[in-house]
Order: structure tokens, then C-alpha cells, then sequence
């Protein structure tokens, strides 16, 4: 069951030059609550993910953290407000272990002389990343490895653990079942089912419908940088749910925004 | 559980010496103290057996020292998959500025020597440093703000600061304090050992280098900008601001070296640099460093400047046949040759 709503966009917009990638898009996500975000390619979503996670920041609209005005200047501000996204494709340093992309930006020091020099303290974030991404349900191999002597599957798993394992509040996955196969990608959904146990808000964007339709309580559907359906998953079946992405089924713009 | 199945199992090998010994080979650094150990062996039998002596390794890392601090320096850009081409002006220009200083700013002359000399010099390794890093927020920001690509934003400061260099001497050498005498060569009864003050600092740094690269969060930056830049910014680091720290390092660094020429050579002259920028590169690319980012040790870099060194040094004392020391630049170009076709070598069998 959901909960209150715990982020929210309000009519954001976004160009680029002379492309409207964004156009007066608006969106609610409630605790507890798995939202698909479907679309065809260039209709905004990776945008509409870089302006939620505070890697872009929009042209015009407002964005509410519990019910708070926010605004990102940086990824930074929106990480440790408590939202947390895994970005198609990029989300890890390839030539970093699993523990150092893990621990990314929040890293765990020896104390050093003065708080000066303090030394990276390897060992407990090799322990803790492990402990870490096994409570989110993700069995690495070592956390002393390179991510990039692990497989596609689990550089995935990994990036898609730092995310679940980090996130207070809300959780943005882009494309998270990319490139797996069909076992690993049922895990993936797992992990979005524990996430969403916990109370967070998950935003979840996928080309892969069956599993948008399998894993998300509401489907959100962008067409050319607007929002043109805002419905329950269970009022979608592959075929209406492809029509509203193509255009073939006619929308009427939602209510209430 | 992803995925927690396929790579734990060892890769099969074919016996268990093959594959020790390939691990071994997968090493930069061993491969690379190989090497200073064949060409050592080969300098030692070609130099009538003069080569492999304390003697030699005084001259070698007296000569370079100023070398290892601009290698020191181009590793930490290079890992960020940048490129630093403007230390050897900055050598030039902060060895310039450090005797400008001396010799107009304060009328430091050549009758100075002794430890009187020292406070003199200690000045101008500060202004020298100073110089290189204001040349590194200069790169930093054309990087940066510009968004220009850091091959073309040292490229322009290589020239800007070679050019104030000569203006600044008018091409002439500016001397100051006499650099002979100084207590900065360690002699014992009369027998000077193969160590100095000055190559005492290039090895202090270089250990606080390696420390700061591959154990601190400053280290950790480096490398995963160069890994991944865009995975870096949305881990929430500033990345903009650690390029601007990595640039105003190996400004420092050069710096340093600026003041070490001026210290060694006993003038800050324009010509002081010219082109050391070329082996630096050169140095971090055989200690096994990658120009695409990512990948470096400052163990391997400090052994491909030995490597260097040692065939520049070798060549010269070469009596059982005569080779030109022109064919040093040749051997260079081969040597880095290897080294990238190694890498590749490396990164083709370690990760499939």
C-alpha cells in the first residue's frame, strides 16, 4: 500500500537550444509506490531523470521533497536529501573495485593527523560494501574487484545495490534491466519489490513493458517532453500501454495538474 | 543474487606456473624493474664495467630529479584523462621568475654563497612554485570555464609561458646566488655520495605522491574522474573543482622542478625546460599509466623515469661499440612503443 507523497515535479521544462526536451511535465510519487516512467526514445525521460536527480537543473517548474521546496544545484544536494539514481549505462568508474563505487563520494577515512591526511580505511568499506549490497539482496563475488573484470549482470547488480542501499527516500532507476537476461532481470525486479517494501518512492524507467506492467503500481507515459497518461498499472495491457506510447491510442490530458 | 555465480570460479589455466608467471607479466612494475635489470646488465657489459656504480646513480638522479617531479605531476593529470603539456615551460618560466626575483628583486648576486645562499634559495624555490600553480589555475580554468580539451589548454599555456620566459630573461640566463658550495651535495670524508638535499625532496615527494594518489580520497577522485567523469559528478563530486586541484598540483610540481633546475644549474634561463614536458609524458606512459584515464601508479611511473635515465645515462658510457647518443630519442620512441603495446597486451588478457 502507498503512502503520503513523497516527491514531486511540478510542471518542469527543459530546452536544449532549440529542442524542448521537458515541456510543463508533472509528476507525484508516493512512499511505498513503484512508478513506471515509459516513453519513446526522445520523449524526455532521461531528462525528466537528470532534472529529478538534480543533474540538470529545469528551465522553469518546482520540484517537493516531502512536501518541501527543493531545488539542486548538484547531484550532491539531491543524494543527501535522500534521492538516489542509477543512471543508464554510466552509473559506475569502471576502473574503481566494487567497494570504492560503492562507497563513491561517501567514503569512510582513518582519522589522520588533525583530520588532515586521512587515509581511505579499505578494509571496512570492502566489508561494509559487501554487507551492504547483501542486504539489498546482491551476492558480488569480492568487493575488492574491478568493476570492470565483473560481467554486464553484475556491474548492474552492483550499481543497482549502491542505489537501494544509499536511498532514504526516494529511488530513480533508469533502464536498471538493460542488457540482462531473463533471470537476472527477475532479480532486478525483486530488488524494486524490497525497495518499495521499505517505504521508498521508486521511480522506474524501462523500454521493457512486461516489466513495467509486472513490478510498477502506476504507469506514467512521456510523448515528445509532455505527460500524456497518468494511470494505475492495472488499466494498462501491453496493447494499450504501447498505443499511448506511440501515439496510436488518444490521451486526454490528466486531470488534477 | 545477480549474477553471483558466473567469474567467481577461477579462470581455467592451463598449469599453475603459466599462470603465476602471466599474473606476473599483468605487473607494470615488475616488468619494468626487469627491464632497469637487462638494460643495467647490458650497460655494465657494453661500458667495460663502469656503469653499475654509486657514481652513476649520483649523476642519474641528480640530473633527473627535476624529471621525476614533472612525471610525479603529469600522473595524476594523466589518470584524470587529461594532459598537462605546459610543465616544461612552466620549468622554464618559474625558473626565469625565481632568478628575476633574486637578482633584480633582491640584488642576490654571485657573491653570495655558502649557507648565506640558502635563505636565497629557499625563496626562490617558493616564488617558482608559486608560479606553477598560478599556471595550473590558468589550465584549470581554460579547461573548466572554456571547455576547452586540456591537450589544446596546456598547448596555449606551454606557449604563453615559454614566450613570458623569454621576455621576462630577454633570453639571457639570470644567476643570483652561487649555486656551488651550498651543502646541498652530502659529502663524507671527502667523498661525495650519490645524494643530495635536493634529490632527498624529489624522493620525499614522490612517496607522498604515491601515498596521496593510491590511500587518500584526493587519489580516489583522480581516478575515478578518469574512469568514468560523468559517474564521478553523480556520486556528487565537484568535479570541475578537482580538476582545478589536479592542475594546480602538477603546476606546483613543475614549479618545483622549476626551482630545482635553477638551484642545480645555478640560473633561471629560458632554454631550463625546453621540452621536458615531452619525456614526462613519455616516463608516466611507460610506468604504465593509460592516456584514456584510469590507470597509473606512481611506483611505475618513478620506475619508467629510472628506465628512462638509465638508457639516456647508458648510452653516453657505451665503449665496447660506439653509439651516437643521438639514438637516444630512437630508443626512447621505442621504449614507449612497448610500453603502450604491452598495456594492451595486459588489458586484452585481464579482462575478456
Amino acid at each position: 500500500m502507498t503512502g503520503e507523497v513523497i516527491y514531486e515535479i511540478k510542471n518542469a521544462s527543459k530546452r536544449y537550444g532549440s529542442v524542448v526536451a521537458l515541456d510543463g511535465a508533472s509528476l507525484k510519487i508516493h512512499a511505498g509506490e513503484v512508478v513506471g516512467l515509459v516513453g519513446d526514445n526522445g520523449a524526455g525521460k532521461s531528462t525528466l531523470v537528470k532534472v529529478l536527480s538534480g543533474a540538470h537543473q529545469p528551465d522553469g517548474g518546482q520540484m517537493f521533497l516531502e512536501g518541501k521546496e527543493v531545488r539542486w544545484e548538484s547531484p550532491r544536494q539531491a543524494l543527501e536529501a535522500g534521492v538516489e539514481t542509477l543512471y543508464q549505462d554510466s552509473g559506475l568508474s569502471p576502473h574503481l573495485t566494487v567497494s570504492q563505487n560503492v562507497f563513491l563520494g561517501r567514503e569512510i577515512t582513518h582519522k589522520g593527523i588533525l583530520g588532515w591526511f586521512g587515509f581511505l580505511n579499505k578494509k571496512k568499506m570492502e566489508h561494509d560494501a559487501h554487507r551492504d549490497l547483501e542486504a539489498v539482496g546482491i551476492a558480488v563475488p569480492a568487493s575488492n574487484r574491478a568493476v570492470s573484470q565483473l560481467s554486464g549482470g553484475q556491474r548492474q547488480a552492483v550499481a543497482i545495490g549502491r542505489a537501494v542501499a544509499w536511498a532514504q527516500k526516494v529511488i530513480i532507476l533508469d533502464e536498471p534491466t538493460n542488457h540482462l537476461g531473463a533471470r537476472q532481470a527477475g532479480e532486478v525486479l525483486n530488488i524494486i519489490r524490497n525497495a518499495k517494501a521499505k517505504g521508498l518512492g521508486v521511480i522506474f524507467i524501462s523500454h521493457t513493458l512486461p516489466h513495467v506492467l509486472e513490478v510498477t503500481d502506476r504507469i506514467v507515459v512521456l510523448r515528445l517532453g509532455r505527460i500524456v497518461k497518468d494511470a494505475p498499472t492495472s488499466e494498462f495491457n501491453g496493447d494499450t500501454l504501447i498505443g499511448t506510447i506511440t501515439g496510436t491510442i488518444q490521451t486526454i490530458k490528466v486531470e488534477g495538474d | 543474487m545477480v549474477d553471483s555465480k558466473q567469474g567467481v570460479s577461477s579462470p581455467k589455466q592451463s598449469s599453475e606456473v603459466g599462470a603465476k608467471i602471466s599474473r606476473l607479466l599483468q605487473n607494470q612494475s615488475i616488468l619494468l624493474v626487469i627491464t632497469l635489470v637487462i638494460l643495467g646488465l647490458f650497460f655494465q657489459w657494453g661500458s667495460n664495467g663502469i656503469f653499475l656504480g654509486l657514481g652513476t646513480l649520483g649523476t642519474v638522479l641528480t640530473d633527473w630529479g627535476s624529471y621525476i617531479l614533472l612525471a610525479v605531476a603529469q600522473t595524476f593529470v594523466v589518470i584524470t584523462g587529461g594532459i598537462d603539456l605546459s610543465v616544461g615551460s612552466v620549468v622554464s618560466l618559474s625558473s626565469v621568475i625565481a632568478g628575476w626575483v633574486l637578482v633584480n628583486g633582491m640584488h642576490a648576486d654571485a657573491s653570495i654563497t655558502g649557507s648565506a645562499a640558502n635563505g636565497y634559495l629557499l625563496i626562490a624555490t617558493l616564488v617558482s612554485v608559486a608560479v606553477g600553480m598560478i599556471v595550473g589555475l590558468v589550465n584549470a580554468f581554460l579547461i573548466n570555464v572554456f571547455k576547452i580539451v586540456p591537450f589544446i589548454a596546456t598547448l596555449a599555456t606551454m606557449g604563453a609561458a615559454a614566450g613570458l620566459a623569454i621576455i621576462i630573461s630577454g633570453g639571457m640566463p639570470l644567476q643570483g646566488p652561487d649555486n656551488h658550495d651550498l651543502g646541498i651535495d652530502w659529502v663524507v670524508g671527502g667523498v661525495e655520495l650519490p645524494m643530495s638535499t635536493t634529490v632527498l625532496v624529489v624522493l620525499i615527494v614522490t612517496v607522498i605522491a604515491g601515498l596521496f594518489l593510491h590511500k587518500s580520497r584526493f587519489g580516489l577522485y583522480t581516478f575515478s574522474l578518469g574512469s568514468n567523469a560523468f559517474a564521478t559528478r553523480a556520486a556528487g563530486i565537484n568535479v570541475e573543482r578537482h580538476i582545478t586541484k589536479v592542475y594546480v598540483l602538477s603546476g606546483a610540481l613543475a614549479g618545483l622542478a622549476g626551482a630545482y633546475a635553477y638551484i642545480r644549474l645555478g640560473a633561471g634561463s629560458p632554454s631550463n625546460g625546453m621540452g621536458m614536458e615531452l619525456y614526462a609524458i613519455a616516463a608516466t606512459v611507460i610506468g604504465g599509466a593509460s592516456l584514456m584515464g584510469g590507470v597509473g601508479r606512481i611506483l611505475g611511473v618513478a620506475l619508467g623515469t629510472l628506465v628512462l635515465f638509465t638508457v639516456q645515462s647508458g648510452l653516453l658510457m657505451m665503449q665496447v661499440f660506439q653509439v651516437s647518443p643521438d639514438w637516444k630519442q630512437v630508443i626512447v620512441a621505442i621504449l614507449i612503443a612497448a610500453a603502450v603495446a604491452v598495456q594492451t597486451f595486459q588489458n586484452k588478457n585481464g579482462r575478456k
